[in-house]
């Protein structure tokens, strides 16, 4: 479904190259959950980006179905981000000043023709999905943490999205918090979402079917 | 629920600033406009004012002139025979002309030549009404203008020249005349001249209707007083019209002065309230990088974000329009209220004027927004979203 070859990605820092990920390969297969771990700074994230077209890679190829990703133009990848991928980050990363429904709503907002009731219906049953019945017309500030990283999911799951990537998604968040949105995840898996989760914990990793270990930008495993 | 419920809510979102930007936007708004139209009540007040003394446009009859020179001895031009206008008649023509709403004041006027107490004098008959309108300059030293037909208004020095004074009765044309009041010296020729009633005279010297000629004022503003010139000889083919090109000149330019000079000012406001429209989506822009990089990381194209950035500064703008055009107008009302500076002339609401005023500051706002909404649009959603 998704595979990466050679990637590879560097940084400059004060005119020094820094050197991110050095000949990464990747492969996830449709409804499947690969967790990738590593320390701080071992290029989980970067990885996770270039995964997801949020960035580019130095070198290297990336092909989801019959399409190579790193030189598809910027229209596409966009519209890849919109339809085919789903992107959760550790800061659940919600406008505040939009409602809960909105937030979740927030894929399908960026034209000017108004929002229909059958979508509107979907996100409520996304927000259903994800246990946050009853809090759609609330703020993002007025939500604890999991609840805000419910309507990330929520925001996820509404375009119907092939491949959730997942930074961190239990980062900020209290170990039982943290288990829930584990548990939701696991879920989904099984409802056939196909799931790449960064994470340092091993406990949440082992929840994956398999593990990729980087460590300096090398994949150890 | 669309794209536009991004900028909305944002607005919403912090009412203070929201309400701090729109406040200095509409004040820009509010002081363009009451500049603009106490600029445009002033202007047209003060050349009605200007209008007011006197007129800027001679309607008189072709004159067939004569060059008289016999054996080197030059007698200057004589006019073979005076020559008259018909009052009524070029009344009603200088009426029927297209810009007619221009002409606030036309003032007819026969002139005779009469000997009085061995001295010759220029005799001039007027319609008071029209005269008084044209002239509201002139005062009297003594007496009062005149209001019965038989009374006669003396020029200051024709006064001292011939001894008069008010209530005197003099003899002119086989008619014996009081003199109503002796007219203030003007530094003109109707210092020099007796004033009487134009019928009157017409009457005693047998040329009933006749005119030498007509003093027109017109308005100008607005339209050049070549094209109420044009009009008026186009109307009056047999008489000679021409404008006191100077006397408009001089008008005309101090009211272009008061326009010019609220439009430098509005011009100045206009470019320090745009800065502060682009400084603050500049300043918004910075903010919310986070939420820049969550928008694109949902896919939204560069193209998207800039809308999102041009719509809250078109709402901003708009909003500012429609409220500083109605404050403007309030303003405007006041201001000429405070100032006395056009007695009995009020701004005028124009449902028009709102709705243009509301799209060119959306304009102005959207463009002061561009440079911040592209730099906005540029921005990487991976780099907005790692800084957390």
């Amino acid at each position: 479904m998704l595979s990466a070859q050679n990637i590879s990605k560097h940084y400059s820092c004060n005119g020094t190259r820094v050197s991110v990920l050095q000949q990464i390969d990747f492969r996830l297969a449709e409804g499947e959950f690969v967790a990738i771990i590593g320390r701080s700074g071992s290029g989980k994230t970067t990885l996770l980006n270039i995964l997801s077209t949020l960035i580019r890679p130095d070198s290297g190829q990336i092909h989801y179905h019959d399409k190579e990703l790193t030189s598809l133009a910027e229209k596409e990848r966009n519209r890849l981000r919109k339809t085919d991928f789903a992107v959760i980050f550790q800061f659940h990363h919600l406008l505040p000043y939009l409602t809960v429904l909105e937030n979740t709503l927030l894929p399908l907002m960026g034209g000017l023709s108004p929002i229909s009731r059958a979508e509107r219906e979907r996100a409520r049953q996304c927000l259903q999905r994800v246990g946050l019945t009853g809090l759609a017309d609330r703020l993002p500030g007025r939500l604890s943490g999991g609840e805000q990283q419910r309507v990330a999911i929520a925001r996820a799951l509404v375009t119907d999205s092939r491949i959730l990537f997942a930074d961190e998604p239990t980062g900020s968040l209290d170990t039982a918090t943290g288990s829930r949105i584990m548990a939701l995840l696991a879920e989904l898996h099984q409802e056939g979402l196909s799931i790449v989760m960064v994470t340092h914990e091993p406990a949440y990793a082992a929840l994956a079917q398999r593990t990729v270990e980087l460590e300096d930008g090398v994949r150890l495993n | 629920m669309n794209l536009l419920t991004i900028p909305l809510r944002n607005i919403r979102r912090r009412p203070l600033k929201t309400g701090l930007l729109l406040l200095v936007f509409s004040l820009g708004v509010m002081s363009i406009v009451t500049l603009s139209q106490v600029s445009r009540v002033v202007g047209h007040n003060l050349e009605q004012q200007l209008n007011s003394f006197g007129a800027n446009i001679m309607v008189s009859p072709h004159r067939e002139k004569l060059s008289v020179s016999y054996g080197g001895f030059h007698l200057g031009e004589m006019l073979l025979e005076p020559e008259y206008l018909q009052e009524a008649a070029t009344k009603v023509a200088i009426e029927s002309i297209g810009l007619r709403e221009r002409i606030s004041t036309v003032a007819p006027k026969l002139v005779t030549m009469v000997r009085l107490k061995e001295q010759a004098v220029a005799l001039v008959g007027v319609r008071w009404d029209q005269e008084l309108r044209l002239k509201s300059y002139w005062g009297t030293t003594s007496g009062r203008f005149p209001r019965e037909r038989d009374e006669l208004l003396v020029g200051a020095r024709a006064a001292t020249a011939l001894g008069l004074s008010q209530g005197d009765r003099l003899a002119v044309l086989g008619r014996e005349l009081v003199i109503g009041g002796i007219l203030s010296e003007t530094g003109s020729d109707d210092d020099s001249v007796l004033l009487m009633d134009l019928g009157l005279l017409q009457e005693l010297m047998e040329r009933p209707g006749a005119a030498s000629f007509v003093e027109v004022a017109a308005l100008c503003s607005g339209c050049p007083i070549e094209d109420i010139v044009a009009q008026l000889r186009e109307s009056l083919p047999a008489a000679e019209v021409t404008a006191l090109q100077q006397v408009v000149n001089q008008r005309m330019a101090s009211v272009r002065f008061v326009q010019r000079l609220a439009l430098s000012i509005s011009v100045i406001i206009l470019v320090t309230a745009s800065a502060m429209i682009g400084l603050s989506m500049l300043s918004a822009v910075n903010e919310r990088r986070c939420d820049i990089g969550i928008l694109r990381s949902l896919g939204y194209a560069r193209s998207r974000i800039f809308l999102i950035f041009c719509l809250e500064a078109a709402l901003l703008g708009a909003m500012a329009g429609c409220g500083g055009y109605l404050t403007g107008l309030l303003a405007a009302d006041r201001a000429l209220g405070l100032l006395s500076l056009a007695e009995g002339l009020t701004p005028q609401f124009d449902p028009g004027q709102l709705v243009l005023s509301s799209l060119a500051f959306t304009a102005i706002a959207v463009i002061a927004a561009l440079y911040p909404a592209w730099q906005g649009a540029r921005i990487e959603p991976a780099a907005a979203l790692t800084q957390f």
